[in-house]
């Protein structure tokens, strides 16, 4: 009756009207290919990729938030040739002036310089620290995982309290003091912000491979002989990938909004640079004058975020096979803690 | 259980030490560090090398860290370089402002969040889970810091409404009311950021719980549903949301730097950040290792409320499979 | 004599992205007072989802009964609304489950468990029920039953888990009781003598059972009746002996050929029958079971059979038993599985 509870269980998790069934089940990829071939039943069920970017185009919101990002992401890449005005232009006589005053299509801030080529330009600083952050951390969080699960025994225990430990500490603390000592180069932010958010990728990666140990398919590859790294590589990490993917969006997002905090603190980004963090620090002392230069580069904080998460949603729902509710309450967990640590 | 209170103990002064030592190596690491800070610039070298003897700076790190440590034992924080004030008389003051504006907002954060994730279980994907949702992600995706600025535009400077910053009103320092006003805008700030994880994650822990085969027993035995959520599930699904709010509780003191900055509350957030561009390091130390104990309280606290809901949990060693 | 519990045309399924689909489709079964039904079939024939039908349990599964009726001593339940089935649930009717360990609230005691059950439905003091659910847990042969009433379900074993679980069900001197595969997680040995448990509190509780179980060898031992479903529909139904001896419909054949002897221990997989149980999203059109039947003619192909009587107590879905056209296809024969004692 297993397979029967399983649809149940499903079921009970997924209801909304139209008893829509979001979860992925082979009952469910196999039903789908059986009605497209009108009641036939399939030759071979199509690959884990297929469904999933099938669901994924499916999915609203993802496929809004990957064009929103894409579009941010151009935007950026292109700032230099779509910027009218140098960002660091100072123009002292067309200060404060409001939203498309000539060739100025969103005004210009208290020192003259152009919002909209500014924004464009912070959006580059903004989104590669953000993706720069979510690499570097899935390569450390990987190392560290792959260590981890794979040594086991007391290097395991080690770098785990170490994991710990990470996750007690207050990391916008963490970030504030080193930047504070060591002075807030780009590439210093980047290894900042990296160095403290690899703990959720390292549990994840270590996860994984305390299942998989465990499992036949890797006997069998100690068997024929295969090496160890020969082992890592091509069958655990392999498993991993997903939630790892998962995990990565999330932190692209939450580097962003570091990276603005500590902009804002006045730690991080500095001038002539800009970045959307930036700009808001310098907003708030000229919020009477002109409330709008506030609104602008939060905004694209708030939309490329969110087009991010809406992203990694998608690509949860789409190809994460552990059941809907514990791996929503997973990646909510994560994003909670991540952010009440930098409120 | 005593052997558990023992155990703890001694875990918790071994994770106090590595952080102090960290901490302090990290300071001492800085280019320069602190030796070139402490000193009155302008000074010759004799003159320089006299005063970072008078100060203990010219002696080896780890004796530096013992002389520190000695201090710290006996309750002696330390004093500021600039001005030369005990450390603590700055510190304590910032602590109790932090936990009133944290613990305003997190309490009430956990008192709309846990009925309302719960009630939303029940009704999954309805209205007010959708509502829920959209609070969520917007939440989520804001700089909490933003949200504060566009508040203060909105509420402090256009209509007038509310103080734009600081704790009290000069002319009214230790009134309730004038606090009470002061914390409206910051509280809104902070509500709004627990809130968007609490109330998800109340409701999909609950989804979880009532997807439980003793759910169903409970239904067949004839349990109403109302009591099915509120008496079978809500129990279980506390136990997850138990180990979020001991994961929480530090930063409920160590603060939100942020929302402190933005509204100029005179917390340790605020103070943090003010003292790290000052580069006064015995106060960021003694922060930190406030931090670490309030963290390592925070995580025992924790483990008292999940041994209180959880009867598979003994103190000290965790039983059963969790849920 | 009315049977206790009678079910007809009982369809039910799951609405899904690609449209609902039937979990079972015009089941018509019947229980007699003090009887045993068995309703035997592979995973995902539809046994569990009858149960939770017939326990109006299916809407919480996120299914819903489409047709049919449920008669249980005369009371139609597909009528009640969830607010009048909380009465007859652990009463009058109640049910066991598959897992005994996640079947119990881990956050409560088992005596309260089992006082909960005989407050919901009886007007007793705390205490009494306590003391109730003593005796109670001493029925289903739990040794020292003070000190287990008052430890909660993880620090008792799977078999005594289940027999807690047995405690609350009968808490109510249920007429019906529901077993969905009560001892398939469970070591054999503590399967033995769960169902000899179940048995004894059967005679003396003069309560009827709907045994759900892909076992042969349990039913054989536990049934009066039984009934085979397969992919959603009752295939066969028959007393105990006769389905035994001569079963009918070449899918029991195929059952019972796995089954190594009657007295049978567990049984290994049904590795006899070729091919698997298909999909509900993707039906073969006439008899279910056609592309797994080694007897299958043209006819199967397209018309699904309907109940035919093969013996005085035996009633099988299948075009070997009907030369001559029975009315429209699909249209069971209202009367099956009348209670042979």
């Amino acid at each position: 009756m297993n397979e029967a509870t399983t649809q149940e269980r499903q079921h009970a998790a997924a209801v909304e009207p139209g008893w829509s069934n979001r979860n992925e089940g082979a009952a469910v990829s196999k039903s789908q290919s059986g009605v497209r071939l009108s009641g036939k039943l399939p030759k071979r069920p199509p690959g884990l990729w297929r469904t999933g970017i099938n669901k994924f185009r499916r999915n609203p919101y993802a496929v809004a938030g990957l064009f929103v990002l894409i579009l941010f992401i151009a935007l950026a890449a292109l700032a230099h040739y779509i910027a009218p005005y140098d960002p660091a232009r100072i123009d002292l006589l067309n200060a404060d002036a409001p939203p498309g005053t000539g060739n100025h299509l969103l005004g210009t801030d208290e020192l003259g310089r152009d919002i909209w080529s500014r924004l464009l330009f912070s959006g580059q600083v903004s989104l590669s620290v953000g993706f720069a952050v979510a690499f570097v951390s899935v390569l450390i969080g990987t190392l560290v995982g792959s260590i981890s699960g794979y040594f086991g025994g007391w290097i395991d225990a080690i770098l785990m309290r170490l994991v710990d430990v990470m996750n007690a500490v207050p990391l916008l603390f963490l970030n504030i003091l080193i930047l504070a000592i060591f002075g807030s180069k780009f590439s210093y932010m980047i290894l900042v912000l990296a160095f403290t958010s690899w703990m959720g990728v390292a549990r994840l990666v270590r996860g994984t491979f305390l299942q998989l140990r465990e499992m036949q398919y890797v006997e069998a590859a100690r068997a024929i002989g295969v090496s160890n790294t020969g082992i890592i590589v091509r069958h655990l990490l392999r498993n991993a990938t997903v939630p790892i993917i998962v995990t990565a969006t999330l932190m692209v997002g939450g580097a962003i909004l570091s990276e603005s905090a500590l902009s804002y603190l006045g730690l991080g980004i500095q001038s002539p640079d800009t970045s959307w963090g930036l700009m808001l620090s310098n907003a708030q002392e000229f919020m009477l004058l002109d409330p709008l230069q506030a609104l602008y580069p939060g905004m694209c904080i708030l939309i490329v975020v969110l087009a991010v998460n809406f992203v990694g949603d998608g690509i949860r729902d789409a190809l994460d096979p552990r059941k809907q509710p514990v791996a929503e309450r997973r990646r909510w967990s994560a994003w909670s803690r991540f952010l009440r640590s930098r409120t | 259980m005593t052997e558990y209170l023992v155990r703890r103990f001694i875990q918790s002064l071994i994770v106090m030490f590595l952080i102090s030592i960290v901490t302090f190596g990290l300071i001492h690491a800085a280019p320069g560090g602190p030796t070139q800070i402490f000193l009155s610039p302008g000074l010759s070298q004799e003159a320089a090398k006299a005063q970072a003897h008078n100060l203990g700076l010219d002696r080896p790190l780890p004796l530096q860290y013992l002389k520190w440590l000695g201090g710290f034992l006996q309750g002696d924080l330390g004093y500021t370089f600039k001005n030369h004030l005990p450390v603590g008389q700055i510190l304590w003051p910032t602590v109790g402002h932090t936990m009133v504006l944290m613990g305003t907002s997190w309490l009430l954060s956990l008192f709309i969040a846990i009925p309302w994730g719960i009630y939303n279980s029940t009704k999954a994907y309805g209205w007010s889970d959708q509502t829920a949702s959209f609070i969520s992600y917007v939440g989520f995706a804001m700089p909490t810091f933003w949200f504060g600025i566009l508040l203060q535009e909105l509420f402090a400077l256009k209509l007038n409404w509310l103080p734009l910053s600081d704790m009290w009103a000069i002319d009214k320092e230790g009134q309730i009311g004038d606090l009470l006003l002061h914390l409206v805008l910051p509280v809104s700030v902070l509500t709004l950021g627990f809130l968007a994880g609490y109330v998800k994650y109340a409701r999909t822990s609950m989804l979880e719980v009532l997807e439980q085969d003793y759910i169903r027993t409970a239904r067949a035995k004839g349990v109403r549903e109302s009591r099915v959520i509120y008496r079978h599930g809500l129990r279980n699904a506390l136990i997850p949301i138990i180990t979020i709010i001991g994961l929480d509780l530090p930063i409920l003191v160590s603060g939100a730097a942020l929302t402190e900055n933005v509204f100029n509350w005179p917390g340790m957030g605020r103070l943090f950040v003010e003292m790290a561009l000052a580069r006064e390091y015995s106060v960021l130390m003694a922060i930190t290792i406030v931090t670490a104990v309030l963290v390592i309280v925070g995580n025992f606290i924790a483990d008292l409320l999940y041994a209180l809901v959880d009867p598979r949990v003994q103190l000290g060693r965790k039983g059963g499979t969790a849920a | 004599m009315e049977p206790l519990l009678t079910i007809k045309d009982l369809t039910a399924g799951f609405a899904t992205d690609n449209g609902a689909v039937k979990a079972i489709d015009r089941v018509s079964l019947s229980i007699g007072k003090g009887q045993t039904l068995c309703l035997v079939g592979e995973s995902g024939s539809g046994k569990s989802v009858t149960s939770l039908a017939i326990m109006r349990l299916l809407e919480f599964a996120g299914g819903r009964i489409l047709e049919g009726s449920i008669r249980l001593a005369g009371n139609e339940l597909t009528d009640q609304t969830q607010r009048q089935m909380i009465r007859i649930r652990g009463n009058q009717m109640a049910m066991i489950f598959q897992e005994p360990m996640s079947a119990l609230n881990p956050v409560f005691t088992v005596g309260d468990q089992i006082a909960e059950s005989i407050r919901l439905h009886q007007r007793k003091r705390k205490s009494e029920a306590k003391q109730m659910a003593v005796d109670l847990l001493r029925m289903v042969g739990i040794p020292d039953p003070e000190t287990r009433a008052r430890q909660y379900p993880h620090e008792l074993s799977g078999g005594m888990c289940q027999r807690v679980v047995i405690a609350i069900a009968l808490a109510c001197r249920p007429e019906l009781l529901i077993a969905d595969e009560p001892t398939t997680a469970l070591d054999v040995t503590v399967q033995a003598q769960l169902l000899d448990l179940l048995q004894q509190l059967q005679r003396e509780l003069g309560m009827s059972m709907l045994l759900i179980t892909h076992d042969m060898g349990v039913a054989a031992r536990m049934a009066d009746q039984i009934a085979v479903m397969y992919a959603g529909v009752v295939v066969e139904t028959g007393s105990v002996e006769a389905l035994f001896d001569q079963p009918a419909h070449p899918y029991t054949v195929g059952l019972m050929q796995s089954v190594p002897s009657m007295e049978g221990e567990r049984l290994s997989e049904l590795r006899t029958i070729q091919g698997h149980v298909p999909s509900l999203h993707a039906l073969p059109a006439g008899c279910r079971f056609h592309p797994r039947c080694p007897h299958a003619m043209p006819r199967c192909t397209s018309e699904a059979p309907p109940m035919m009587t093969v013996g005085t107590l035996q009633q099988a879905a299948c075009w070997l038993y009907g030369d001559v056209a029975a009315g429209f296809a699909g249209a069971p024969d209202s009367d099956n599985g009348e209670a042979g004692g």
